[in-house]
């Protein structure tokens, strides 16, 4: 193989709603590009191109299509749904390769896009099991009013169903909402054995303090007595959270920067090293280094060819020995097969593993082998948009 | 409204394609097998081999399309559920495919990230006008018994001298301890007293029967 350099799009909105999340994702996928750079003896080099949409779905547009007239054929970016499905159009119609690197609500394959976050099968319905286990089977939902709360209280209203349980009541809240005096009222009213968390950002972080603070208003020991779970949280949420109520957490996901392995170790040293100004280590850092690791070495199988059909058959053929454990790319739904597991947050910013699944977990990003073949009718709960 | 059941989970079904044999099926076999289900490319349908909590047919709304598939009897809908292929967007061919049942759409050439909703719909909007189809038919049948129960009802008042109301009561009470319909046990009642049972059936609605 000649020495061949390969210019790789990098698309995430570092600036705006979702920064911070956005910021981990860049570090994760940058890092993995240094570490490759940095070997000597291998003939392909990666040159990042860097673009910001500052979370404008306009821009995802224009940045995207500008990495696409520049002859770029792979892009590592986006973090919302809405932002994915702005530009795959581009990337379908050039056909380049979007390698999309978070956790979402699922029910898509484009054929250009490898989806190396998780999906249902592998957050929501582990830790629907694991609460339904440990604390029982009413949940009060909470969430941000889009897409990924809407579909996510779904699915965990059918695994309830299924276990005779119910969700007691669905509350939206829009985007950037800070009050939350009443559903905690009604939270406290209806003790659910576990409230289900589907708010972001610093939505997700007021409610958890005013959570806890009523809570110890009201003598209850929030964690222990009604905790909340999540899909989403991680390390540097915990700390936009702040020390009072970070802690006791229940969170579903495929990587925890306390996982016991070298390979870990190794990845959060280098992490940290590299960007020691933060944000810390994480999920979204991690799954976007497995994004542009993945890449890589599925160049390093097609021998530098970037064309999006050999680096599909390519990337199915590649193993990844990831900070998270073994990952590999299920070539029928581009999704990757990734370990699950359940964290509970620690006063010091940390999760501790209370949960592991045995190995990865083969994506099922439309439920076909998680889900009845009917749409679960159960009893209504209180629908209503609070905002 | 009606009963049926929403299915979401299209995982064992089968897709059979009405298309011409040369026609590309790569994305669409892809995505059903991506839904769990399988494609078969049948050289011709027969009727009887189609389940219709099975199977979905995929009709290709490019070729003619009379000889390819009967309706259900009486109905709106094909035999199975059934997407149209849109290739042609001409309100000719688009009305060819309504005529033979379909309750959706799916563009030529198939794009995959349209499958799964026009699946959902196909099947959907076939399950839920089939439970309207049938419960039009079961309340075609009971209007036409109408005429038996009034009959009936008058019948009684003469002969034992009940009220109106105590006659209808009665007539309900036996049927249900006959379980059978309050209509077709009216109609016996007064076959039985040697009147004409019913009114014929209207021609409109013969089909429901």
């Amino acid at each position: 193989m000649a020495a061949t350099t390969v210019p790789i799009g990098v698309l995430f909105s570092v600036d705006g709603p979702y920064g911070d999340v956005s910021r981990s994702m860049l570090n994760g996928a940058l890092l993995a590009v240094a570490e490759w750079n940095e070997r000597t003896g291998s003939p392909l080099r990666l040159d990042p191109v860097i673009a910001n949409p500052a979370g404008d779905l306009r821009l995802y547009a224009a940045m995207g299509r500008d990495m696409i007239a520049q002859g770029l054929q792979h892009v590592v970016g986006c973090y919302t749904s809405s932002s994915r499905k702005e530009i795959i159009p581009l990337f379908e119609k050039a056909d380049a390769l979007l390698w999309y690197p978070t956790h979402y609500e699922g029910f898509e394959c484009s054929a250009n896009v490898i989806y190396t976050g998780a999906v249902a099968n592998q957050h929501l319905l582990p830790l629907a099991d694991y609460m339904i286990e440990h604390y029982g089977r009413n949940a009060f939902c909470v969430g941000s009013n889009y897409i990924w709360a809407w579909e996510n209280n779904r699915i965990l209203r059918e695994r309830l169903a299924a276990s005779h349980g119910r969700v007691t009541a669905e509350r939206y809240f829009a985007v950037g909402e800070t009050d939350f005096a009443q559903v905690i009222e009604a939270i406290l009213k209806a003790r659910p054995a576990f409230v289900f968390n589907t708010l972001i950002g610093i939505s997700s972080y007021c409610f958890l303090r005013d959570f806890r603070a009523a809570c110890q208003g009201a003598n209850i020991d929030q964690p222990r007595v009604i905790p909340v779970a999540s899909c989403t949280l991680s390390e540097p949420e915990l700390r936009a959270i702040g020390p009072e109520a970070a802690d006791g957490h229940i969170t579903a996901g495929v990587y925890f920067a306390s996982i016991q392995s070298a390979d870990n170790a190794r990845f959060v040293a280098a992490y940290q090293a590299r960007y020691p100004d933060g944000p810390v280590a994480c999920a979204d850092a991690e799954s976007a280094y497995i994004a542009m690791r993945l890449l890589t070495l599925s160049l390093v199988e097609t021998q530098g060819r970037t064309d999006v059909d050999a680096v599909k058959r390519a990337v199915a053929r590649v193993r990844m020995q990831a900070p998270q454990g073994p990952v590999q790319v299920d070539p029928e739904t581009l999704h990757a097969a990734l370990t699950p597991r359940i964290g509970r947050s620690r006063h010091d910013m940390g999760f501790d593993i209370l949960a592991e699944a045995p190995g990865p977990v083969r994506p099922d990003p439309y439920l076909i082998w998680n889900s009845p073949r009917f749409w679960t009718v159960g009893a209504p709960p209180v629908l209503r948009v609070a905002s | 409204m009606s009963g049926a059941r929403i299915v979401q989970n299209f995982r064992g079904q089968r897709g059979v394609l009405c298309g011409a044999p040369h026609m590309a099926v790569e994305t669409l076999q892809a995505s059903l097998e991506r839904l769990g289900m399988t494609l078969a490319r049948p050289t011709e349908i027969n009727p009887g081999e189609l389940d219709a909590s099975r199977d979905v047919l995929l009709i290709d709304g490019d070729l003619p399309l009379d000889a390819v598939l009967d309706r259900r009897a009486g109905s709106l809908l094909s035999l199975a559920p059934a997407i149209g292929l849109v290739g042609v967007e001409a309100p000719s061919r688009l009305k060819a495919l309504m005529d033979v049942g379909v309750t959706a759409f799916l563009r030529k050439p198939v794009h995959a990230a349209a499958v799964y909703a026009a699946l959902f719909l196909a099947v959907n909007g076939y399950n839920r006008t089939r439970a309207l189809e049938l419960e039009l038919a079961e309340h075609a049948q009971r209007r036409r018994g109408r005429r038996a129960v009034v009959k009936a009802v008058v019948h009684l008042m003469q002969t034992t001298g009940l009220d109106d109301d105590q006659a209808y009561a009665l007539l309900r009470r036996d049927s249900m301890r006959r379980r059978v319909s309050i209509e077709d046990h009216a109609a016996e009642l007064i076959a039985a007293a040697g009147q004409t049972p019913q009114d014929p059936i209207h021609p409109d609605l013969k089909h429901w029967a």
